[in-house]
């Protein structure tokens, strides 16, 4: 019996143990959809079509290393570094400590030029230390960048500073722009192993078509963290789905996700009504339109001085404030249907 | 480095209040939408502001020879004669020995639209040259902007350039290239182009810095168009679709009204497929 208790104990504390060393995405309501958080020294991926705010929660996740005193760095793959930081900037974020290695790809001469490995033409620098405008591609011709000099420019800087955390934003080009062999599946699968080894958490981006089809990235990834969007008709609806997620129990529900003036925000405890109406071909979060319209309701009666008139929730006036809610240019936010997938913005069947 | 990024107004009052000001300078930006639904009136609209405001503005018209562009903008009223313009459109092949492609593009010549018409020198130009590829175009464009800076580029369209380039080897990492040549000159480059397959993931989606969309439906034996933000990078933006309408003045956009039940159900029922 007491050996029992014993096991339970060491069980649990062991799963307490895991739990804290899990790491934190810097988005809290992410972070409870995970279980507590990534499992440390792997790569996940975070997919999504454009616009969904996939660099958004990458930034994020290397923010909230910086700010544990960790070394943290962004490939930028698509757009250029000062690009990032001038639409990170938006969100009012110190981007000061993040490391930033500019991996886009030089414009093209179309002439013979000798090959310049990148690593003696670039460095890593801090965020603060991005310049104002574009790098230009240098008069001596275009260096060469694909994805074999990428993974030993990481393997180089990782010997002069310890990163714990870098995204790689995003793997989508990676692939198809700095692929030069025929082993894609291969050569991605060696680059993801060698952050491993290193030790590192990864969070790269993948971009999606509109109509959903399996990519590599995410198969050779330890989870996926999937973006989504759509038009449901009164406005666009954001939501978030962990699709996978190797070695923890994770949320299966798709959670309302909201871009804000400081960032993103996930929200995890939605009404049971809410997801429930949801399930229906046009949601319709009820329970949110009656409260608001009683809301209103209350607010016109004590205006009109009869304050009396809103004690009972009665059902007549309650049709009568319905109209306007639905009208509403935003998202209801509460409103999530239960499928993994969202209703199509269009076509998957 | 900080504060609100200035922004580049595209010529349509409505769009800019959409767009929370325009479009962030210096940056690459799609234009979809069906044939019909208004991207070129859109090109010459966002060209016409910049030449409005003392900008250089510069039309690459694949689509179209400039002398039509001319006399279709022409029944809108617009005096669009400063917008320059680079006739890339492909002339009737001959089929005879070809130049060295930057030979061609050393020598092809960019006018003004008011002067359009089919030129003879360059008409030979273009019958020597190889077909415009994305490389060759990045080429050209390379050499007008040594000789003069632009402020704003419309390529109409994007869907040609590629369909013309499909021989060309590598021709994704080429628009990457060109994306990047854009930037590193500072130019607003708008690119038209067809609605992207829903099942592909085209190149310039992945490339652009945000995508506006024209849509031109069937609603009760009516034409209704209207216009959305589908990605916009680095700024807030209106995320509800608008009605738009194109006027003899050019295009509308009112930014303050929603859509009509029908058409925002029309616009919903429409599949990915031909959207």
């Amino acid at each position: 019996m007491a050996a029992l208790s014993l096991t339970t104990y060491s069980q649990n504390q062991k799963r307490q143990d895991m739990i804290k060393e899990k790491v934190k995405t810097g988005i809290p309501g992410l972070d409870e959809m995970l279980d507590g958080g990534l499992i440390p020294g792997r790569p996940y991926v975070v997919s999504g079509t454009s616009g969904t705010g996939k660099s958004t929660v990458a930034m994020h996740f290397l923010l909230e290393g910086a700010q544990r005193g960790e070394n943290v760095l962004y490939v930028c793959v698509d757009e250029p570094p000062n690009e990032v930081r001038a639409n990170m900037s938006q969100y009012g974020w110190d981007l000061d400590k993040v490391y930033v290695f500019d991996g886009t790809m030089d414009i093209m001469s179309y002439d013979k030029t000798p090959v310049r490995d990148v690593s003696t033409e670039r460095k890593v620098v801090t965020a603060k230390e991005v310049s104002d405008s574009i790098r230009k591609t240098s008069e001596k011709g275009p260096v060469d960048m694909s994805i074999n000099t990428l993974q030993e420019l990481l393997k180089q800087e990782m010997r002069n500073r310890k990163y714990s955390r870098v995204v790689i934003d995003s793997v989508t080009s990676l692939r198809r722009f700095y692929i030069k062999t025929s082993e894609e599946y291969s050569t991605l699968a060696s680059f993801f192993r060698v952050l491993s080894d290193l030790g590192v958490t990864t969070l790269a981006t993948v971009h999606q078509a509109e109509i959903y089809k399996p990519d590599a990235e995410a198969h050779m990834s330890r989870g996926e963290i999937r973006l989504h969007k759509w038009f449901d008709g009164r406005g666009l609806v954001r939501g978030v789905t962990i699709e996978k997620y190797r070695g923890s129990s994770h949320d299966h529900k798709m959670r309302p996700l909201k871009i804000t003036a400081t960032g993103i925000e996930v929200k995890t405890e939605g009404p049971k009504e809410g997801s429930k109406a949801a399930k229906t071909k046009e949601p319709e979060p009820k329970a949110v339109i009656e409260k608001s319209g009683e809301e209103n309701q209350v607010a016109r009666a004590e205006s009109a001085g009869h304050p009396a008139v809103a004690e009972p929730p009665a059902s007549s006036p309650k049709e009568e404030a319905k109209p306007p809610a639905p009208r509403k240019d935003s998202p209801p936010s509460e409103c999530i249907p239960d499928e993994p997938d969202p209703p199509p913005p269009g076509g998957e069947q | 480095m900080s504060g609100p990024l200035s922004k580049v107004s595209t010529g349509i009052a409505g769009l800019d209040d959409m767009l929370k000001g325009g479009l962030i300078p210096g940056r690459s930006y799609m234009v979809s939408g069906i044939s019909g639904s208004g991207k070129t009136t859109f090109g010459i609209q966002f060209l016409q502001q910049g030449v409005r405001q003392g900008e250089r503005a510069l039309l690459v018209s694949i689509d179209e020879p400039p002398q039509e562009i001319r006399e279709n903008v022409r029944s809108l009223g617009w005096d669009v004669g400063k917008i320059r313009i680079l006739d890339v459109h492909p002339s009737a092949r001959s089929y005879s020995k070809r130049v060295s492609m930057v030979e061609v593009a050393a020598q092809r010549a960019v006018g003004s639209l008011r002067e359009a018409k089919t030129d003879a020198r360059t008409e030979a130009l273009k019958q020597a040259s190889p077909d415009l590829s994305v490389q060759s175009l990045q080429l050209m464009l390379r050499q007008e902007f040594l000789e003069m800076r632009y402020s704003r580029v419309v390529i109409d369209s994007l869907t040609s350039l590629k369909s013309l380039s499909e021989t060309e080897e590598g021709v994704e990492n080429s628009i990457v290239s060109l994306f990047r040549f854009l930037s590193e000159w500072n130019v607003t480059t708008i690119m038209l182009s067809d609605l992207p397959d829903p099942a592909v993931l085209e190149v310039e989606s992945l490339m652009c810095r945000g995508e506006i969309r024209l849509h031109k439906l069937m609603v009760s034996s009516k034409l209704e168009r209207c216009v959305t933000v589908e990605k916009l990078r680095g700024s807030a933006h209106d995320t509800s679709p608008r009605p738009m309408r194109i006027l003899q003045t050019g295009i509308e956009v009112d930014a303050h009204k929603k859509l009509p039940k029908a058409v925002l159900s029309t616009l919903q029922a429409i599949p990915a497929m031909a959207r």
